[in-house]
């Protein structure tokens, strides 16, 4: 096995453009989209009336926790799953009553799902043989995919034999050849290693750039969603917390959830002193009166929470509680992880994570110290405690 | 019957635009899991459920309720019903014990010779009923070779001893090769973490691997219990006045011609081996502590202390001793004038069976389980696939009717059968078909016995089949769907050759079943028609014993070959080339 992964660093390369699907189309829509298993009314609903316009050529990940309905969602456009309500387009299509096998879509899994008794290059023109292809044209279309995929040494060899990277390219080969409007993924680097997990997510963005293929990609890996996506759908619990573009996600994200599942995040209590005007308000927080940018549903009326990255916070040395530092803090630990230093760090306001990153050797503080504890400019973003959507 | 199709609580303002939604996502929309439920469905019930119905109104009919009132009155019935679940237990205890002992010495035992012992345990599932009572009878029997002609001894093994004997050597290959599954599954790591708490050996066997194998042992003693409670053909042959239910019915049919009194007894004795077979089933078998499926977890280690070796290696030793003996009888005594009394050498009893008038119940019975194996099998695939992958609510009904097959003592379904058949079946004034059993049958009755193979030799298929489906990850079939397959394309061309292996596991003992099966043939063969196990009762019956251990020789030889055939056809031509790892 380990000299079948050590072969693996072999960029996806040649001429992609062949799969390319006719432009514009690929466009797809879900429209109050439901699921609930099991068949009494109180049954929990697994997908709770999704709604999702997706762009043809657009890359979307589906984002979330476990459980929370990502992979219902991908088996309902798929044709998996019938849906308990609600509608699939595909170009404007109703893809509900079309079952699984007719829809112009292709799906990659997470356990590559390779026929075991079929070689390679047989796996790969399984779909097309269904289609009653010319063998002449069938062993063309076969090639080009098995070069794009850099597989073509491995085209006689029965899946066992490949890595799990080659296995992976092989599920997506035998998929493109297929050359669906969309493409669906369902956490298919999951069972990679570290390594080849980042290098085959970049592969998937490069050849699907390419070839602009609409891609709907299911993961709980926030990293993967962040570096692959057009957009982010963050679910929980059946339904979307928010659609938007990986920064703004990151940046300002729709709730307390979202703030909390993608990357890390301090949620500090806050005072707002005046309405919003443009998403921007004045507030208090950390021992300062400062200007923060402020989710559309902050308003006097409700408590609101002030949303810092830990790598937005700013420690400095020399305390002075002033109106500059705000606030004062002790360091209750500090742990070192080579691009950067991770604090805990005690205030007032209760206890806060800084990351610092790449610090000189000087200046990585001890736990004891005494530091002021301050915020990046422009970073905060004021959150409504009940935010739920 | 169709599967359920139900209609989705969808709200009402969706379901002004939205299409007619249906609930299963599993199978709603594919029309061709309809279609092969629903001819799944109409075999079902045309070769068990009609038969299991047309039995239940016989029973209940005046004359049928009479019998049954005389079971709770009549102190001879209290008698035979006694002795049929005394059997059972007994049979069901020794079988497992033996069944036990060779697979622990199988899988834990340090000794030479695993291959041989192996294929001595598996060679009563190719042997006809007969061959071993016939055998016991000659060698341990009032003339037998052994107690009188050595020992001068002039032994009755008629009744209780005999049947015990017999059943348990027939029938401990079912419990062995269930304990050996499930101690080689067992983690050998257990073994060794209760070794390193410093228990001896003797300890570890009785504190880790007994308690461990308790589901397993329990649903052999069940399996065991119904198939000695259901055998026919030994308490004929060797039962002497230890009459049991399925003897009795079928004294009622063929010696009073008193159907629904047979009816009645099939009834009573269908009951407890329904009960015991549910309990295996819902209860037992959940409790299972081990996976099945499991692969060992590691080399297990062999035991070389004498303390438990030597004792293990003698029982087992002598019981090996026996089979062969028993077994050598059946091949010697064919060529013997009259076996055990008059040893003179003969071709005569071969000769009757391959050439003279035995040879058409050879090339009969042949011909039948040859139809029948294959549409068995694919029977037992096409159910695995339905219930495993494509049914939801309808899965657990179909799987249990399938598996009825087991469950039904072989007298019962032999009998409803006859009932069933025996006159044109009407359908609101309709014939749908014309007799299939009993002396008017069209083709002699073949077609009943056909489809009585099937019914008896589905399970064995459809169990394979399910276990096997759960093995391969369902995404694997999905992937098909989404490159465009159909339903019935992915069953053929992705499924089917990835279950090969419980194909042939299927097709083998649908093939060895059907030949060797008797219990409900006897109501079923007509002159026109001759079966080999009903034969070989009647030769057995008239005391010729040389032509019955004859027939018996030809058909372990027919169905060994068939085997053989059946390994090469199906791994050589059926899936050429597809090589894929197991
Ligand atoms: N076949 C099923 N029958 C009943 N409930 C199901 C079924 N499949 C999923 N669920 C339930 O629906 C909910 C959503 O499941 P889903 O598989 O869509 O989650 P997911 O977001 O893909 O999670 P993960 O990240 O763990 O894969 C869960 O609560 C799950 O238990
Ligand atoms: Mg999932």
């Amino acid at each position: 096995m380990d000299n079948l992964t050590a072969a693996d660093p072999t960029p996806i390369t040649a001429d992609a453009s062949e799969f390319a699907p006719a432009l514009e189309s690929g466009q797809v829509t879900l429209s109050a989209l439901t699921k609930r298993y099991g068949n009494r009314v109180d049954d929990p609903i697994a997908v709770d009336s999704v709604d999702l316009d997706i762009r043809a050529g657009e890359f979307v990940t589906l984002l979330g926790p476990s459980g929370c309905g990502k992979t219902s969602t991908l088996r309902m456009i798929a044709g998996f799953e019938t849906p308990t309500s609600g509608h699939v387009t595909v170009d404007g299509t109703d893809m509900v009553s079309v079952p699984p096998n007719k829809r112009p879509m292709s799906m990659v899994f997470q356990s590559y799902a390779l026929f075991p008794h079929l070689s390679v290059r047989q796996n790969v023109a399984y779909g097309l043989r269904l289609k009653k292809t010319s063998e002449k044209r069938l062993r063309e279309e076969v090639d080009t995919a098995l070069t794009i995929m850099n597989l073509m040494p491995y085209a006689e060899r029965a899946p066992h034999q490949l890595s799990g990277g080659q296995q992976q390219r092989v599920a997506l080969a035998r998929a493109l050849v297929m050359r669906p409007k969309v493409l669906l993924f369902d956490e298919p680097l999951s069972n990679l290693d570290a390594k080849l997990r980042v290098q085959m997510r970049n592969e998937i963005r490069r050849l699907q750039k390419r070839l602009g293929i609409t891609s709907i990609f299911v993961t709980h890996d926030q990293d993967e969603a962040m570096t692959l996506s057009d957009r982010i759908v963050v679910m929980n619990q059946g339904r979307i917390e928010q659609i938007d573009v990986p920064e703004q996600v990151y940046r300002h994200p729709s709730s307390i959830f979202v703030a909390d599942f993608i990357g890390r995040a301090n949620f500090l209590d806050a005072t707002l002193l005046v309405d919003p005007v443009d998403g921007r308000a004045r507030a208090f927080a950390l021992g300062l009166e400062r200007e923060v940018a402020t989710h559309p549903d902050v308003s006097l009326e409700g408590e609101v929470l002030l949303m810092v990255r830990p790598e937005s916070v700013i420690l400095t040395p020399n305390p002075a509680a002033d109106s500059v530092h705000g606030e004062v803090g002790r360091v209750l630990s500090a742990i070192f992880h080579g691009e950067s230093v991770e604090y805990e760090v005690e205030t007032d306001t209760g206890s806060i994570v800084a990351l610092v990153s790449d610090p000189a050797a000087n200046e990585i503080f001890e736990p004891m110290d005494t530091v002021s504890v301050g915020i990046k400019a422009d970073r905060g973003w004021l959150l409504p405690v009940h935010a739920e959507s | 019957m169709a599967i359920p199709l139900i209609d989705a609580p969808v709200p009402d303002s969706v379901r002004a635009t939205a299409p007619k939604l249906k609930r299963n996502g599993k199978s709603a929309k594919d029309p061709a899991v309809v279609i092969l439920t629903t001819i799944v469905c109409a075999i079902l019930l045309l070769i068990i459920g009609f038969p299991l119905y047309g039995l239940l109104t016989s029973a209940f009919a005046p004359k049928g309720l009479e019998v049954l009132a005389r079971m709770v009155t009549d102190p001879v019935n209290h008698r035979i019903i006694a002795n049929t679940l005394l059997l059972g237990l007994i049979v069901g205890t020794t079988g497992t014990l033996v069944g036990f002992l060779f697979a622990y010495a199988q899988v834990k035992v340090k000794f030479r010779g695993k291959r041989a012992l192996h294929l001595l345990a598996m060679i009563p599932i190719v042997a006809p009923p007969f061959a071993v009572a016939t055998a016991v009878i000659t060698l341990f029997g009032r003339n037998g070779a052994i107690t009188n002609g050595i020992f001068g001894w002039q032994a009755d093994i008629y009744g209780l001893p005999g049947l015990t004997i017999v059943l348990s050597l027939s029938f401990f290959p079912v419990a062995y090769m269930n304990i050996r599954g499930m101690l080689e599954s067992l983690d050998p790591s257990l073994d060794e973490a209760a070794a390193g708490l410093g228990a001896s050996k003797l300890r570890v066997f009785f504190t880790v691997t007994i308690p461990m194998l308790v589901p397993g042992l329990a649903g052999s003693f069940l399996l065991l219990f119904v198939e000695s409670i259901a055998d026919l053909a030994n308490p004929l042959v060797l039962g002497g006045d230890y009459t049991v239910l399925a003897s009795r019915a079928y004294l009622a049919v063929t010696g009073e011609f008193n159907m629904q009194a047979g009816a009645a007894y099939s009834l009573t004795l269908m009951l407890p081996a329904l009960l015991v077979f549910l309990v295996q089933r819902y209860w037992v078998s959940r409790k299972s502590v081990v996976s099945i499926t499991g692969k060992p977890a590691g080399a297990t280690e062999q035991i070389s202390a004498p303390s438990i070796r030597i004792p293990v290696l003698v029982i087992v030793g002598f019981l090996a001793a026996l089979i062969v003996s028993i077994y050598a009888t059946v091949l010697a005594g064919g060529f013997l004038k009259v076996p055990g009394v008059n040893n003179e050498l003969t071709l005569a009893h071969y000769q009757f069976v391959l050439a003279g008038l035995g040879s058409k119940a050879m090339v009969d019975t042949t011909i039948l389980a040859l139809i029948a194996a294959p549409i068995a099998g694919l029977l037992g695939m096409l159910i695995g696939w339905l219930v495993v992958r494509k049914l939801k609510r309808a899965s657990g009904l179909i799987d249990f009717i399938g598996m009825l097959g087991l469950a039904i003592p072989g007298t019962v379904l032999g009998i409803g059968y006859l009932i069933t058949y025996n006159k044109p079946v009407n359908i609101f004034g309709l014939q749908v078909f014309p007799a299939l059993a009993g002396g008017s049958a069209i083709l002699a009755g073949a077609v009943a016995i056909v489809m009585v193979y099937i019914a008896r030799s589905l399970p064995s298929g459809q169990r394979a089949a399910v276990s096997a489906l759960q093995q391969i990850h369902p995404a694997i079939e999905e992937a098909s769907t989404s490159l465009g397959a159909d339903s019935a394309t992915t069953f053929r061309k992705v499924t089917l050759p990835l279950i090969q292996s419980a194909l042939l596991t299927g097709l083998t003992f649908a093939f060895a079943r059907s030949m060797t099966t008797l219990s409900p043939i006897v109501f079923l063969t007509t002159p026109g028609i001759k079966i080999m196990t009903s034969q070989i009762l009647a030769e057995v019956d008239s005391g010729r014993f040389g032509n019955a251990f004859a027939y018996c020789t030809v058909l372990i030889g027919i169905v060994l070959l068939v085997i053989l055939l059946l390994n090469v056809i199906i791994r050589k031509v059926v899936f050429r080339g597809q090589s894929h790892r197991r």
